[in-house]
């Protein structure tokens, strides 16, 4: 991007239990309005009743929709009100997807995928695309309660690259069973309601809302837009599932680094919006990370969490939102809910509202797998620093690894590369063969898919240095304990509920535990929009990681009888159960050298598909002197529109090599792309194609790539070169 | 007198019956039961349990005997060994 643009805030829309809309919400963090009650959207058992934040704001819900979704786009209609224009991307971060509506229907029975078209994640993000007629990247992330903050640094990085000029972005959650009672279970929820930094707090209150911004780049402020995207830092602590690290140095590197990243110094922020859930732990290790950062200088500071209560993979937004009305009305909101300030914690918040000018803000978010993430928005008229122009990396490859029904990398290569089919599941005890049966004893399968890939890829590089970020792309995340924990609740009228369970299902777990495994502290992302949730990973990490930083990008998805036919409607339609997963040790960088992977292409589906991906593609003369052979992936479900886009790209384009169907190999999940990328950079370092994969003879790859492509509901191209 | 030797028989048979409980929940599989100390503290020793597993520990304690442990003071004290967590659970139970 142009020196001295800035990335300013031009639309947004924010739907919390304090109202909707800014004017509203502004009036309750002035009024201190506590938004905690006991909840009236679900019965609770009166020895189980604790107090949430629900919101209570009429909502227009259309039909089968589910209220993450109807949430989410009533936030984003007030984001995009009084804008004629289409945003390019839209990133949404979110834990939940159309849980709420899934949990009933299983405790109803309903075994008809149709009633679950809305589950996964990534339907948000794709329910917000139609409505608002967006073609580019649509990316979901899922990072427990960092989520909503991991998606502003997102949009911030694609308008920065070059890869978009406006971005919808924001966070949303819905609550529902599964959270209310998954955070009783684990006894964090605060009988008398939220007290953040009271000595006496004892967690969290769970809340829900949405909230979305409209961000563009621009030379000068766009008229109405009263704050800009500074910067943000994600980093993981690497330390344990839940707990925060001790002395907050997750959370210190974090904010650090989005300091840093928005050319500013620490002394320059007026206002800290905090995590501040309320629990001891969180609470004690932000405040010791603040210290540590500001030394006896810290700003004026609260959570608002009180107010708000914690809306999970919103709660990011939510307070993006909230830091936005701070500099642009100069408030500095309340820290409810501390009656008896801890004064162990050596910090002092802001305890009553108040009015004073704020020029630079920065809000804090943490969540389970040791995710942060911090964020700064400053006022309009803040002087972003010149940065140099970037770009997204490619993946210089240094380490593979597979895991099929075929077994390991090695098992799965020989076979297919043969024209054999790889499709099936292995046992969770194969899986985990080569690891400690105390480092798994709590993982069910995808956890442990994970620890075996990410050992495997790390060995398969040497055994070197260890990654330093972790990109992981999951349509589905962990189903077992998905389903055992929501079997265990059910079949126990709500009593019980295992909290291992809760802890192990949110989609960022598996990454999380690759992160304590390598110690990796740097960016630990989670992607999952359905099929396409491995090219996310993937995008995601050519946008975050600097320039020769060592990461590790895999993707897997787990078969799980019950629940992937009804959430996964190609599985339902497949014969063969199948599961897997890849993964790549590489390093990041614009110049690379040997085999590399490259994200060239994310569109939704279009008619003329062929020509939009081969603009993306960026072949200006004859394709076959790029690329020797296609491996493409239909998804079963959208069989007939994807094999239109595929007809119509290879009539576009030209291209005369062999195209491979890998979904005929790999059987029907959304990671088959992981294994896919996999087996497409081995076949690139064996040089050809063999006969019984080709079906015509051996075709040799001379110095061409391959190209892996998705169609569907979105088509989507990376590179492999060598 | 007997009345107490009954006691001890019975917190006996609750020991063995829920370390039996505790390894199987937890998937501890390299452990017998006769490895296990009594008064040794149940977080922090060679079976690996940490705050989660407690956590899960809870729920089935309440599931299958009717005790419920619901705040940490509590807990830190009830799950101080599996002889304290027994008396606890022959004290307080409402489910045989």
């Amino acid at each position: 991007m142009m020196a001295s643009e800035g990335i300013f805030i031009t639309g947004s829309g924010i739907l919390n239990p304090l109202g909707r809309g800014h004017l509203s919400t502004l009036r309750s963090l002035k009024n201190s309005v506590r938004g905690i009650r006991n909840i009236n959207l679900f019965e609770v058992a009166a020895d189980q009743l604790m107090p949430v934040a629900n919101i209570d704001t009429p909502l227009k819900i259309e039909d089968g929709i589910p209220r993450t979704h109807a949430l989410a786009l009533a936030a984003a209609q007030d984001a995009m009100e009084g804008h004629r224009c289409t945003p390019d991307a839209i990133v949404i971060g979110v834990t939940t997807g159309g849980m709420s509506k899934s949990e009933v229907l299983l405790n109803s029975g309903v075994k008809s995928p149709k009633e679950f078209a809305y589950h996964g994640t990534g339907t948000v993000a794709t329910y917000l695309a139609k409505h608002f007629s967006c073609h580019g990247p649509v990316f979901t992330i899922s990072t427990a309660c960092s989520s909503g903050t991991v998606a502003i640094k997102i949009a911030l990085e694609l308008i920065r690259q070059g890869k978009a000029n406006r971005v919808l972005a924001g966070g949303v959650d819905a609550l529902c069973w599964f959270t209310y009672f998954g955070f009783l279970s684990l006894q964090l929820l605060d009988p008398k309601g939220a007290r953040p930094l009271d000595r006496d707090r004892a967690g969290i209150s769970l809340g829900e809302g949405a909230a979305m911004f409209l961000i563009e780049r621009a030379k000068n402020p766009p008229p109405g837009s009263v704050t800009q995207v500074l910067g943000g830092g994600i980093s993981c602590d690497a330390y344990h599932p839940t707990a925060p690290h001790p002395t907050g140095d997750g959370a210190l590197k974090a904010m650090r680094d989005a300091i840093a990243d928005a050319g500013i110094d620490a002394a320059d922020i007026g206002y800290v919006n905090l995590h501040g859930t309320a629990t001891m732990d969180n609470d004690a290790s932000e405040a010791m990370a603040l210290k540590r950062l500001f030394g006896d200088r810290i700003p004026p500071l609260s959570s608002t969490k009180g107010m708000t209560g914690h809306s999970l993979g919103a709660a990011g937004a939510v307070e993006f939102a909230i830091c936005s009305l701070s500099v642009s009305e100069g408030i500095i909101p309340g820290n409810i809910g501390c009656m008896n300030l801890d004064s162990s914690l050596g910090i002092l918040p802001v305890l009553k509202p108040e009015s004073r000018p704020v020029k630079i803000a920065m809000s804090n978010s943490f969540g389970f797998g040791g995710n942060n993430a911090s964020v700064i928005i400053g006022s309009v008229d803040v002087r972003p620093p010149d940065r140099p122009e970037a770009h997204p990396r490619s993946l210089q490859v240094t380490g593979l690894a597979c895991l099929t029904g075929a077994g390991d990398m090695d098992a799965s290569f020989q076979k297919f590369s043969q024209g054999i089919s790889i499709a099936g599941t292995l046992n969770n005890e194969e899986i985990s063969k080569d690891l400690s049966q105390r480092y798994v004893r709590r993982l069910k399968r995808i956890s442990r898919m994970a620890l075996a890939l990410a050992t495997a890829a790390h060995k398969n590089a040497g055994g070197g240095g260890k990654p330093s970020s972790i990109y992981f792309g999951t349509g589905w995340g962990p189903l077992s304990e998905t389903y055992d924990f929501l079997t265990k609740l059910f079949e126990s009228d709500m009593r019980f509920a295992s909290p291992t369970d809760f802890i192990n299902s949110v989609h960022n777990a598996p990454a999380g535990q690759v992160a304590m495994e390598f110690k990796s502290t740097g960016a630990n992302m989670t992607a999952s929009g359905g099929d396409y949730s491995f090219e996310q990973a993937l995008w995601i990490s050519s946008l975050l990681a600097s320039e020769k930083e060592a990461l590790l990008l895999f993707g897997a998805d787990e078969m799980h009888k019950e629940l992937s036919p009804l959430f996964d409607p190609s599985v339902a339609l497949d014969t063969t159960p199948s599961d897997g997963g890849g993964a790549i040790m590489a390093i990041a960088t614009t110049k690379p050298s040997g085999p590399t992977v490259t994200p060239l292409v994310y569109v939704m589906a279009l008619k003329d598909a062929g020509w939009t991906i081969m603009n993306d593609l960026n072949i200006s003369d004859d394709i076959n002197a790029h690329y020797g052979a296609i491996f493409y992936g239909i998804p079963l479900a959208y069989e007939e529109m994807a094999r239109n886009q595929l007809t119509n790209f290879l009539s576009h384009s030209g291209f005369r090599g062999p195209v491979i169907d890998y979904r005929k190999y790999t059987g029907q999940y959304a990671a088959s792309s992981a294994v896919a990328v996999v087996l497409a950079i081995k076949t690139i370092e064996k040089g050809f194609l063999s006969a019984g994969l080709t079906g015509t003879g051996e075709v040799s790859l001379g110095k061409n790539g391959i190209l892996v492509m998705g169609f569907g509901p979105y088509c989507t191209a990376i590179g492999i070169h060598n | 007198m007997e009345e107490l030797s009954n006691e001890k028989i019975l917190i006996g048979k609750l020991i063995d019956e829920l370390k039996r409980k505790v390894l199987d929940i937890l998937n501890i599989q390299d452990i017998s039961l006769s490895d296990i100390d009594n008064n040794a503290p149940l977080v922090g020793n060679e079976l690996g349990i940490d705050s989660i597993d407690i956590l899960e520990l809870v729920t089935v304690i309440e599931k299958d005997y009717g005790v419920r442990i619901d705040n940490k003071e509590l807990g830190q004290k009830v799950f101080a060994s599996f002889a304290s967590l027994a008396q606890y659970i022959y004290d307080n139970r409402t489910l045989i």
